[in-house]
């Protein structure tokens, strides 16, 4: 076992994947000789040459869309989108586009694209660099979408994410990218499976990317007041692994899904809304969500009242484990 | 500007080459003299004494700025250093009434249009995503998603020709925001309309790591040209020639002569922001290159050898000081809004989702200060 | 002073001490170097924040520090501002000259600085044992819609005890059976069917009404009734009281329905329709009882105005009227507060819904010798537990507790007062 932070996780992951596939072209803003702006292709560009590690014009579009083009003669471009914010420019070429491609031609055009973004706030930055967009790409068929969450998924997630022969977009958590943890040599799951972190009996918190930090420690703080909380890490938001997710909702029988982003609309509404029909007969509770506010993402001095936390959490698993108190 | 003042000012441009040979206007030059253009064009010395003032001003503020980043005052801080002459040249021969677009480095700029330092620190500091009100300096708030003020500035400059307005709407943006989308249909879209917008391209040679070489191969100025635009290409340290050229261009736009580009070359002396580091791609030589091209230290040169006594300096320095220690204070005693107030700026009108998260984060917010 | 290491690039958490430009006892001016730090985005030199003189170093060359960690100390200056070096023609950011001191009287707040530090919690989560209704760990192999699994909660049935058809899942007649008791008879046939009507159709629409309008609150207490069981026994030996039912549940209704004078606002309405609360000057007392026919809750009306001897007949009436099935409808309406003397079936305490329509219900467990400790010395005495459920719409947790804790001090100590109006 080798420690890494997140970040260089993901680096030595991506160095793991250029050696496999001379097809892997990683391309973006600054991912050369500076190593992008969260150095996770540091030294990337030095090892394999400036041919395979673009500095692109400043044009998230062209960066995607000429990642297609280069998909289609048969390579493997890994793009960074250089901040969650910046990849509105190129929302067309995603949805529009990438996505669409193999379904238009009848199934026989794949686009293996891998679009690496920097995703999430708590790390007192400017608008626009904090953001939590998964809903978007998650609601668009033709696209996959994973989050990791610690450096051993992030080194065995984005090789995964390089092999599939679908777009991935593949979200990492900012702030918890100087995290350090063990990597194994070998992947232990799929690209698209669940891990169930911890069980629990009381109730399960469901999350992904950089909120499994926060649910594990809410399950340590319900275990100090004698209430048995799992956590499972999604991993995969599309597709979500929902036999995970239905037998731990059976077996806890209360959930509780804690995102990033904006509960309105979002990822834990859709796990929500499945987790009710699959297992109504086995829920002691509604599943409840926990997320940011409706809000645009607010300035730094504020952000940690905006970002769920830990006392939202508790706050919310109190409120599963009293609901047939509240009418 | 009269016709004849407007053709006198033409015949001289350009009368110099950049880095790459390409012709560029310049009046004064790295050492301080006046080139053959700068010489028979003629200079006003109140208005460089004004210009320097705004310099030296703008570059005390910078610096104390990015000292109380490092002290941990601000939780960021994008240093408009070296790049004084092409924001105070431009912005001063606008009128105070002709609208601006910034992006977000355009402090110097600000400064001259009375934005406090007190609001330029505000954002930065993680308090809010604006400091000011347009409408009280005619200059947006800062855009920090690349090139996208340059349509909103079209849209205005719409606008304005609709009402018969003889305004120039201006836009900044540098070298990296003009591979955006944005940027060349705003070119595209000024050109084919006729509107009245002034683009400003502070070519500071450096998208955080990105040269402009890895940009474009054309000069942006030359691409301007093919959009239809009018192009203008300027010493960006040359303070009177980013004042002359940005005066022509506007007074020919002001006339119904079309959108105008200025590609003002300069450059970036720090990082991108506080928070890069340039000596990871960039090198010592190009940075002691331009160093020898410094805007203010030309400018200096220029006043001492011939317009102004040791005086106006120290003033001037006691001003600067005085500046410092104001932004100093005003940067600790900043304060923002709290979340709760935060729900009242989304929408205009009510909206049922805002009302009630808002009362359930007054709710929880009561609940932490108390037991459960 | 202390100066705390920023995060000088957006999120970082660390960063490396490289060289240091002043030594303990050095004199700096605000922006003075003080050190060069390298973090995993850059080089950079930190500028003192305050003018003074260096106290103290707190991090090693070549020693990796935390944001937010002290790494040096500075004794401010209270002195004259200091004069204003010359403005150099070229200024490097990191070689910032030194200007006027200004006394910065606080340690520096971090602003939105690196990875959110995970805030200590405050919420603390509910204990088991004060929850009105249990949490207890899913049984995945028990499939019941989420208001049946709250209806055997409310009726304190478990789940997993309940017997219904085979890969059916239970409903709410097989969870009302197993609370009444009901007999699941196996003499003819593997299931008896009975048909739900009369009183207990009654009941359990009037308990499964109430239980999913009214917010149902619980509390309990556990009392030292010694002083009131020896105050039965010696108005039972009075020949004053001879033919008057004396029992402890007459003390019980006596010291709720003093509870409910000393705070009336225990006796109210919640009006849905009219959008009103009706607060009662008066109190029906109802007496939950168990009857061949069911539960019945007849009540006592205008208990209020009664002493401890009517009050005792009214009850001893009462019960045997409902027993013998002739209970009149009128006495079977208008309640305002209840008792259910639970303690009668040799239990100690439950969570009893509301009659609907009432605000409040005591239920009184079994009275049973126990340890008890009484000035420093554990000795036998009587003791009792309280259970009184409330609308937590009408009553909240401090009327609520005040009305309980008064009925269990009235119990502890019963005194004259409890025999007169």
């Amino acid at each position: 076992m080798t420690t890494f932070t997140l970040g260089s996780a993901i680096t030595e992951g991506l160095r793991k994947a250029m050696e496999a596939d001379d097809r892997v072209i990683v391309m973006g803003e600054d991912v050369g000789a500076l190593g992008g702006v969260f150095r996770v292709t540091d030294g990337l560009q030095k090892d394999f040459g400036d041919s395979r590690v673009v500095d692109t014009p400043l044009a998230e579009s062209g960066i995607i869309g000429t990642a297609i083009g280069l998909a289609l003669r048969g390579y493997r471009p890994v793009c960074e989108i250089q901040f969650d914010g910046f990849v509105y420019p190129a929302f067309d070429q995603i949805v529009s586009q990438l996505a669409k491609i193999r379904s238009r031609s009848a199934g026989s055009l794949s686009v293996p694209l891998v679009i690496r973004i920097p995703v999430g706030g708590g790390i007192g930055a400017v608008e626009h660099h904090s953001e939590s967009n998964e809903a978007y790409f998650a609601h668009t068929a033709g696209l996959r979408v994973v989050s990791c969450s610690n450096p051993n998924d992030a080194f065995h997630m984005i090789q995964q994410a390089v092999l599939s022969d679908d777009p991935v977009v593949f979200y990492e958590p900012k702030r918890r990218y100087w995290d350090r943890g063990e990597v194994s040599p070998v992947a232990d799951r799929q690209l698209h499976q669940a891990a169930i972190l911890k069980e629990g009996s009381d109730c399960v918190l469901v999350a992904h990317g950089p909120t499994v930090a926060t649910a594990l420690a809410a399950s340590v703080a319900a275990e100090e007041d004698g209430y048995s909380v799992g956590v499972v890490d999604l991993r995969s938001i599309s597709p979500l692994d929902t036999e995970t997710l239905r037998a731990v909702a059976a077996r806890s029988g209360r959930m509780v899904v804690v995102h990033e982003a904006s509960t309105f609309m979002g990822i834990g509404a859709e796990i929500a809304a499945e987790i009710t029909e699959s297992c109504f007969f086995e829920l002691e509770a509604p599943v409840l969500r926990v997320g940011a506010y409706n809000l645009p993402y607010p300035p730094a001095s504020v952000e940690d009242a905006f970002l769920p936390d830990v006392d939202r959490v508790l706050h919310a698993v109190e409120r599963s484990l009293s609901f047939s108190e509240e009418r | 500007m009269s016709e004849t003042h407007r053709s006198n000012l033409e015949k001289w441009l350009p009368n110099e080459t950049d880095r790459e040979g390409q012709p560029m206007f310049q009046m004064l030059a790295p050492d301080g003299s006046l080139t053959t253009a700068g010489k028979s064009i003629g200079v006003d010395s109140d208005l460089v004494r004004g210009l320097y003032r705004d310099m030296v001003l703008a570059r005390r503020f910078d610096r104390e700025a990015l000292s109380l980043q490092r002290q941990g005052e601000l939780s960021l801080w994008l240093m408009s250093w070296g790049q004084e002459a092409a924001q105070v040249g431009s912005i001063r021969a606008l009128r105070d009434s002709d609208m601006v677009f910034p992006s977000y480095r355009e402090h110097a700029a600000a400064l001259c249009r009375g934005v406090r330092p007190a609001d330029l620190m505000r954002q930065w500091r993680g308090l809010a995503h604006s400091g000011w009100n347009p409408a009280d300096h005619r200059f947006h708030i800062y855009s920090l998603v690349l090139g996208t003020q340059t349509l909103h500035a079209t849209g205005y400059a719409t606008g304005a020709v609709l009402e018969g307005s003889d305004e120039v709407v201006a836009t900044y943006f540098g070298d990296g925001a003009a591979s955006q989308g944005d940027v060349n249909e705003a070119f595209n879209w000024a050109a084919a309309g006729r509107l009245p917008v002034l683009f400003f391209c502070q070519n500071n040679q450096w998208a955080i790591s990105t040269p402009t070489s890895t940009q474009m191969q054309t000069p942006l100025h030359v691409r301007a040209a093919g959009f239809g635009l009018e192009p203008y290409h300027v010493d960006g340290n040359d303070v009177l020639a980013v004042h002359t050229i940005t005066g022509l261009a506007a007074s020919r736009i002001r006339d119904g002569g079309g959108p105008a580009m200025i590609e003002a070359q300069t450059y970036r002396f720090g990082g991108h922001s506080s928070s890069d580091d340039p000596k990871r791609y960039r090198s010592e030589e190009e940075f002691d290159l331009w160093t020898a091209r410094d805007p203010l230290a030309r400018v200096e040169v220029f006043l001492r050898t011939s317009v102004v006594d040791d005086s106006f300096f120290a003033g001037l320095e006691l001003e600067a000081d005085e500046l410092a220690v104001s932004t100093r204070e005003a940067c600790k005693q900043l304060t923002g809004q709290t979340l709760a107030e935060i729900f009242g700026n989304v929408y205009a009108e009510p909206h049922p989702l805002i009302e009630r998260e808002r009362t359930a984060n007054a709710a929880f917010t009561a609940l932490v200060g108390g037991d459960l | 002073m202390e100066f705390l290491l920023p995060d000088v690039g957006e999120g970082l958490t660390e960063a490396e001490i490289l060289t240091w430009s002043v030594k303990v006892g050095d004199t700096v001016a605000i922006n003075d170097t003080l050190v060069e730090i390298e973090t995993a985005k850059s080089v950079v030199e930190l500028p003192s924040p305050a003018a003074g003189v260096i106290a103290a170093i707190h991090a090693d060359e070549g020693s990796t520090v935390d944001v937010g960690t002290v790494i040096v100390s500075i004794l401010e200056a209270d002195a004259e501002p200091i004069a204003a070096e010359p403005v150099p023609d070229t200024p490097s950011p990191e070689a910032a000259p030194a200007e006027p001191a200004e006394p910065a009287k606080q340690p520096l707040v971090l602003v939105g600085t690196g990875p959110t530090r995970a805030a200590d919690r405050r919420l603390r989560l509910k204990p088991r044992d004060r929850r009105a209704v249990p949490v207890g760990g899913n049984e995945p192999s028990i499939s019941a819609a989420p208001p049946i699994r709250l209806l055997a909660k409310r009726l304190g049935v478990d789940l997993s005890s309940v017997r219904t058809r085979p890969g059916s899942r239970i409903t709410r007649e097989d969870v009302e059976a197993a609370a009444t008791g009901a007999p699941l008879s196996e003499v003819a046939g593997r299931e008896t069917r009975i048909p739900i009507k009369g009183v207990r159709k009654v009941s359990a629409a009037a308990v499964t009404s109430s239980a999913f309008t009214a917010p149902h609150v619980t509390e309990w207490l556990t009392v030292d009734v010694t002083r009131t069981m020896e105050m039965v026994g010696r108005l039972k030996a009075d020949r004053a009281w001879a033919g008057v039912r004396i029992t402890p549940l007459v003390f019980v209704a006596r010291a709720f329905l003093l509870a409910a004078r000393r705070f009336p606002d225990i006796n109210a309405t919640w009006d849905e329709d009219a959008q009103e609360i009706v607060l009662k000057h008066y109190v029906n007392l109802g007496i939950a009882a168990a009857t061949p026919r069911g539960l019945m809750v007849p009540n006592i009306k205008d208990a209020h105005e009664m002493d401890l001897r009517t009050l005792a007949d009214s009850l001893g009436d009462l019960v045997q009227t409902a027993r013998d099935g002739k209970t009149p409808p009128r006495d079977m309406s208008g309640g305002t507060l209840t008792i259910t003397n639970i303690g009668a079936l040799g239990v100690d305490a439950g969570t009893p819904i509301l009659n609907p329509g009432e605000s409040a219900i005591l239920a009184f467990g079994a009275v049973r010798a126990m340890p008890w400790v009484v000035e420093g010395e554990i000795v036998p005495r009587k003791v009792t537990q309280l259970a009184m459920s409330f609308d937590h719409r009408l009553v909240d947790g401090e009327l609520g507790s005040n009305v309980l804790a008064e009925v269990g001090r009235l119990l502890g100590d019963p005194g004259e007062t409890f025999l007169h109006v």
